[in-house]
């Protein structure tokens, strides 16, 4: 079974605490390189729209507004793939969402189509699981929302989802903290050789230093900006760059200056964060030329998408030392095969895209996606939906 | 000396009759018998400034990567056996958790300030209680008792340095007051650990996870138990280790050896 973890993308829109009324940003697409589950790559444009009303998602605590106490054969009915087991819901995930909906499987769904087919209104995708297809679509009549654990949205099909008036929602508030520390994570242990195995404690097992180096963050949505607080009290002097400029105040809060141009931020950081989204734009945004531009002693760390990296170019780098190091919690595709190069390479940190991997942050989506999909179901304002363009 | 060597002992201190100055490595002294060293006129040198910065972050670095199963997650993605990534291999969280610091020193202040910019909760266990504007710069809560910090801490950083009071903090009592949640984070020495006691503790999963870069001895044994847990990163004691204040702390040494030398007040003498 394969684990699709879609997480924080690059946002224009910042949220700090509730704001009302936020206006529709226009963000790109997340093109997901995921294997088997999350096979198809999409090229949709999508519009990200939030809206923090009262009944909406603010700060990391959720209130997931409760229903009156219903029997639960009155519970509007949620599909999902399963429960438990390695391809379904984690069961306390199960629990959270059994208080607000009656839960069907799709093992339960096929077996009783005809009386299923018209009861359930919402599908909670789970890991890129359920598959969206046409098929499925026209069997559920009134389905109204499309729930997503996580913010990447690039395993669904928007226009056909679109096209049946269903509404399709991500998770982005959920993923931002733990991503951001994953980035943090990864920094250290590269940049302090904390996972490489050493038979003798030698002397000179040195590393690099990370308090008040340089960290360059391509891609300062919510996740780039909380990596930046973080970065801020290790002294790190921090560069970034992304398609608009933050505002004053945003940037002083960190001590953050803007690099208009990109090739600026790689020549002078000792850290490069990519916290970009996958669009047609960004593929490929680090090649041989981006990396030949980086300093020798330099590190590159990506909890974006392992496509935003031409791979190839990477371990070319890598073994001519014309960079010091890479770590990745994504790579293109996961996981990479066994014989792949950059399997071997002792200067690189590859994790098993685990950047919303905590019990809390788990927990967050789960509830965030239902206090999406229960805003549908009311008719009232969608705190996370996403639109195509 | 360098990682404690040479080793001093009344021997090599009468055979250098003109022995001014030990000018050690790092902060920790523990190596050192200080009233020998008093008794043959010897001045002792150590550079604590100089580390003070790496031992911070790399406090951090073992929290962060232990609560997010960095090194496992690693053997998994690189390991020949690895066909999938398992669903359901979860880590904790570090932002908006509680950090319990035991020794605020200014290592342990260090990783107050950093700890605080991912929004954890701070408690602190020292000797002493920092004055008000230190506490209320990093939000950190004085706990006199150390039992109420390790009762509601989800990391536990070890900052102190060794002596008789801290030998053995942290034993099987300390252990079972943590919450099964927990995690031990090791950056002062071994010896301020039970290591047996933690060693059962790990097995019994009176705590979730321990990350040391000090031990004792070091290295450990290579049958040591604790080299085949699952839930335990050690690194090979690297706190400073890296190049800029490798280069400083050797600075640091020179001068106090040539003020010494030069009969002058030696700069990070120990009394």
């Amino acid at each position: 079974m394969f684990r699709g973890r879609a997480f924080g993308l690059l946002k224009s829109l910042h949220l700090m605490g509730s704001q009302p009324n936020l206006p529709h940003k226009l963000i790109h697409p997340a093109l997901t390189s995921h294997v088997h589950h999350c096979q198809k790559r999409r090229n949709v444009d999508y519009r990200q729209s939030y809206n923090t009303g009262p009944t909406s998602a603010g700060g990391r605590t959720l209130n997931v507004p409760q229903n009156k106490v219903m029997a639960e054969q009155e519970l509007p009915a949620v599909l999902i793939l399963d429960i438990g087991g390695t391809q379904g819901v984690l069961e306390n995930l199960v629990v959270l969402l059994k208080k607000h909906f009656r839960l069907v499987t799709m093992k339960e769904f096929l077996k009783n189509k005809k009386e299923m087919s018209k009861k359930i209104q919402s599908v909670f995708v789970f890991e890129c699981r359920p598959t969206i297809d046409r098929e499925l679509l026209e069997s559920l009549p009134n389905l109204k929302v499309i729930a997503n654990s996580g913010v990447g949205v690039d395993h669904l099909d928007l226009k056909m989802i679109s096209s049946f008036g269903v509404k399709v929602t991500n998770t982005p508030q959920a993923v931002a903290d733990s991503t951001a520390d994953m980035g943090m994570a990864l920094m250290l242990a590269s940049a302090r050789r904390l996972v490489e195995d050493t038979e003798h404690f030698a002397v000179d097992w040195l590393g690099v230093e990370v308090t008040r180096a340089t960290l360059g963050i391509i891609g300062m949505g919510s996740i780039g900006y909380k990596v930046a607080q973080r970065a801020k009290a290790f002294e790190m002097k921090i560069l970034y760059h992304n398609r608009n400029r933050r505002k004053m105040e945003e940037e002083q809060a960190v001590g953050a200056h803007y690099c208009e141009k990109m090739d600026d931020l790689l020549q002078q950081s000792d850290f490069v964060l990519l916290v970009v989204s996958l669009s047609p734009e960004t593929r490929k945004l680090i090649g041989k030329r981006e990396l030949g531009l980086m300093k020798p002693t330099a590190t590159l760390i990506n909890i974006s998408r392992g496509a935003v990296i031409d791979q190839d170019a990477l371990v070319e780098a890598l073994q001519k030392k014309i960079i010091r190091a890479a770590a990745l919690d994504v790579t293109y595709p996961e996981p990479l095969p066994r014989d792949h190069p950059l399997l071997k390479l002792n200067n690189i940190i590859i994790t098993p895209h685990i950047g919303t991997a905590t019990v809390q942050a788990i927990r967050m989506m789960a509830e965030e996606a239902i206090t999406n999909m229960l805003a549908v179901l009311n008719g009232q304002p969608i705190p996370s939906e996403v639109v195509p363009k | 000396m360098w990682y404690h060597k040479p080793v001093i002992d009344e021997e090599l201190l009468r055979s250098l009759p003109n022995l001014k100055i030990v000018s050690s490595s790092g902060v920790g002294i523990d190596h050192l018998d200080l009233k020998l060293l008093s008794r043959f006129g010897v001045k002792v040198s150590n550079t604590p400034f100089a580390v003070s910065t790496d031992t911070a972050d790399f406090g951090m670095a073992l929290m962060l990567a232990s609560a997010r199963r960095l090194v496992e997650g690693y053997q998994m993605a690189v390991s020949p056996d690895t066909e999938y990534f398992p669903g359901n291999w979860l880590g904790v969280k570090v932002s908006g958790a509680t950090l319990g610091i035991v020794g605020m020193g200014t290592i342990g202040y260090k990783v107050a300030q950093r700890a605080k910019a991912f929004e954890m909760k701070i408690l602190y266990h020292n000797r002493n209680q920092r004055n008000k504007e230190e506490e209320s710069a990093v939000g950190a809560v004085y706990c006199k008792k150390i039992d109420d910090l390790l009762q509601q801490s989800d990391f536990v950083m070890l900052a102190v340095n060794l002596t008789p009071q801290t030998h053995k903090l942290i034993g099987k009592r300390e252990l079972e007051l943590m919450k099964p949640t927990a995690t031990l984070v090791n950056i002062s020495r071994g010896l301020v650990v039970d290591q047996d006691a933690l060693m059962e503790a790990l097995q019994n999963k009176v705590i979730r996870a321990a990350a040391l870069d000090v031990t004792y001895p070091e290295p450990l044994p290579r049958d040591h138990p604790l080299l085949k847990m699952k839930n335990v990163i050690i690194t090979p004691h690297i706190g400073s280790a890296t190049e800029d204040t490798r280069r400083i702390m050797m600075q640091d040494m020179a001068e106090s050896i040539e003020a010494a030398l030069a009969g002058l007040p030696v700069p990070n003498e120990v009394v």
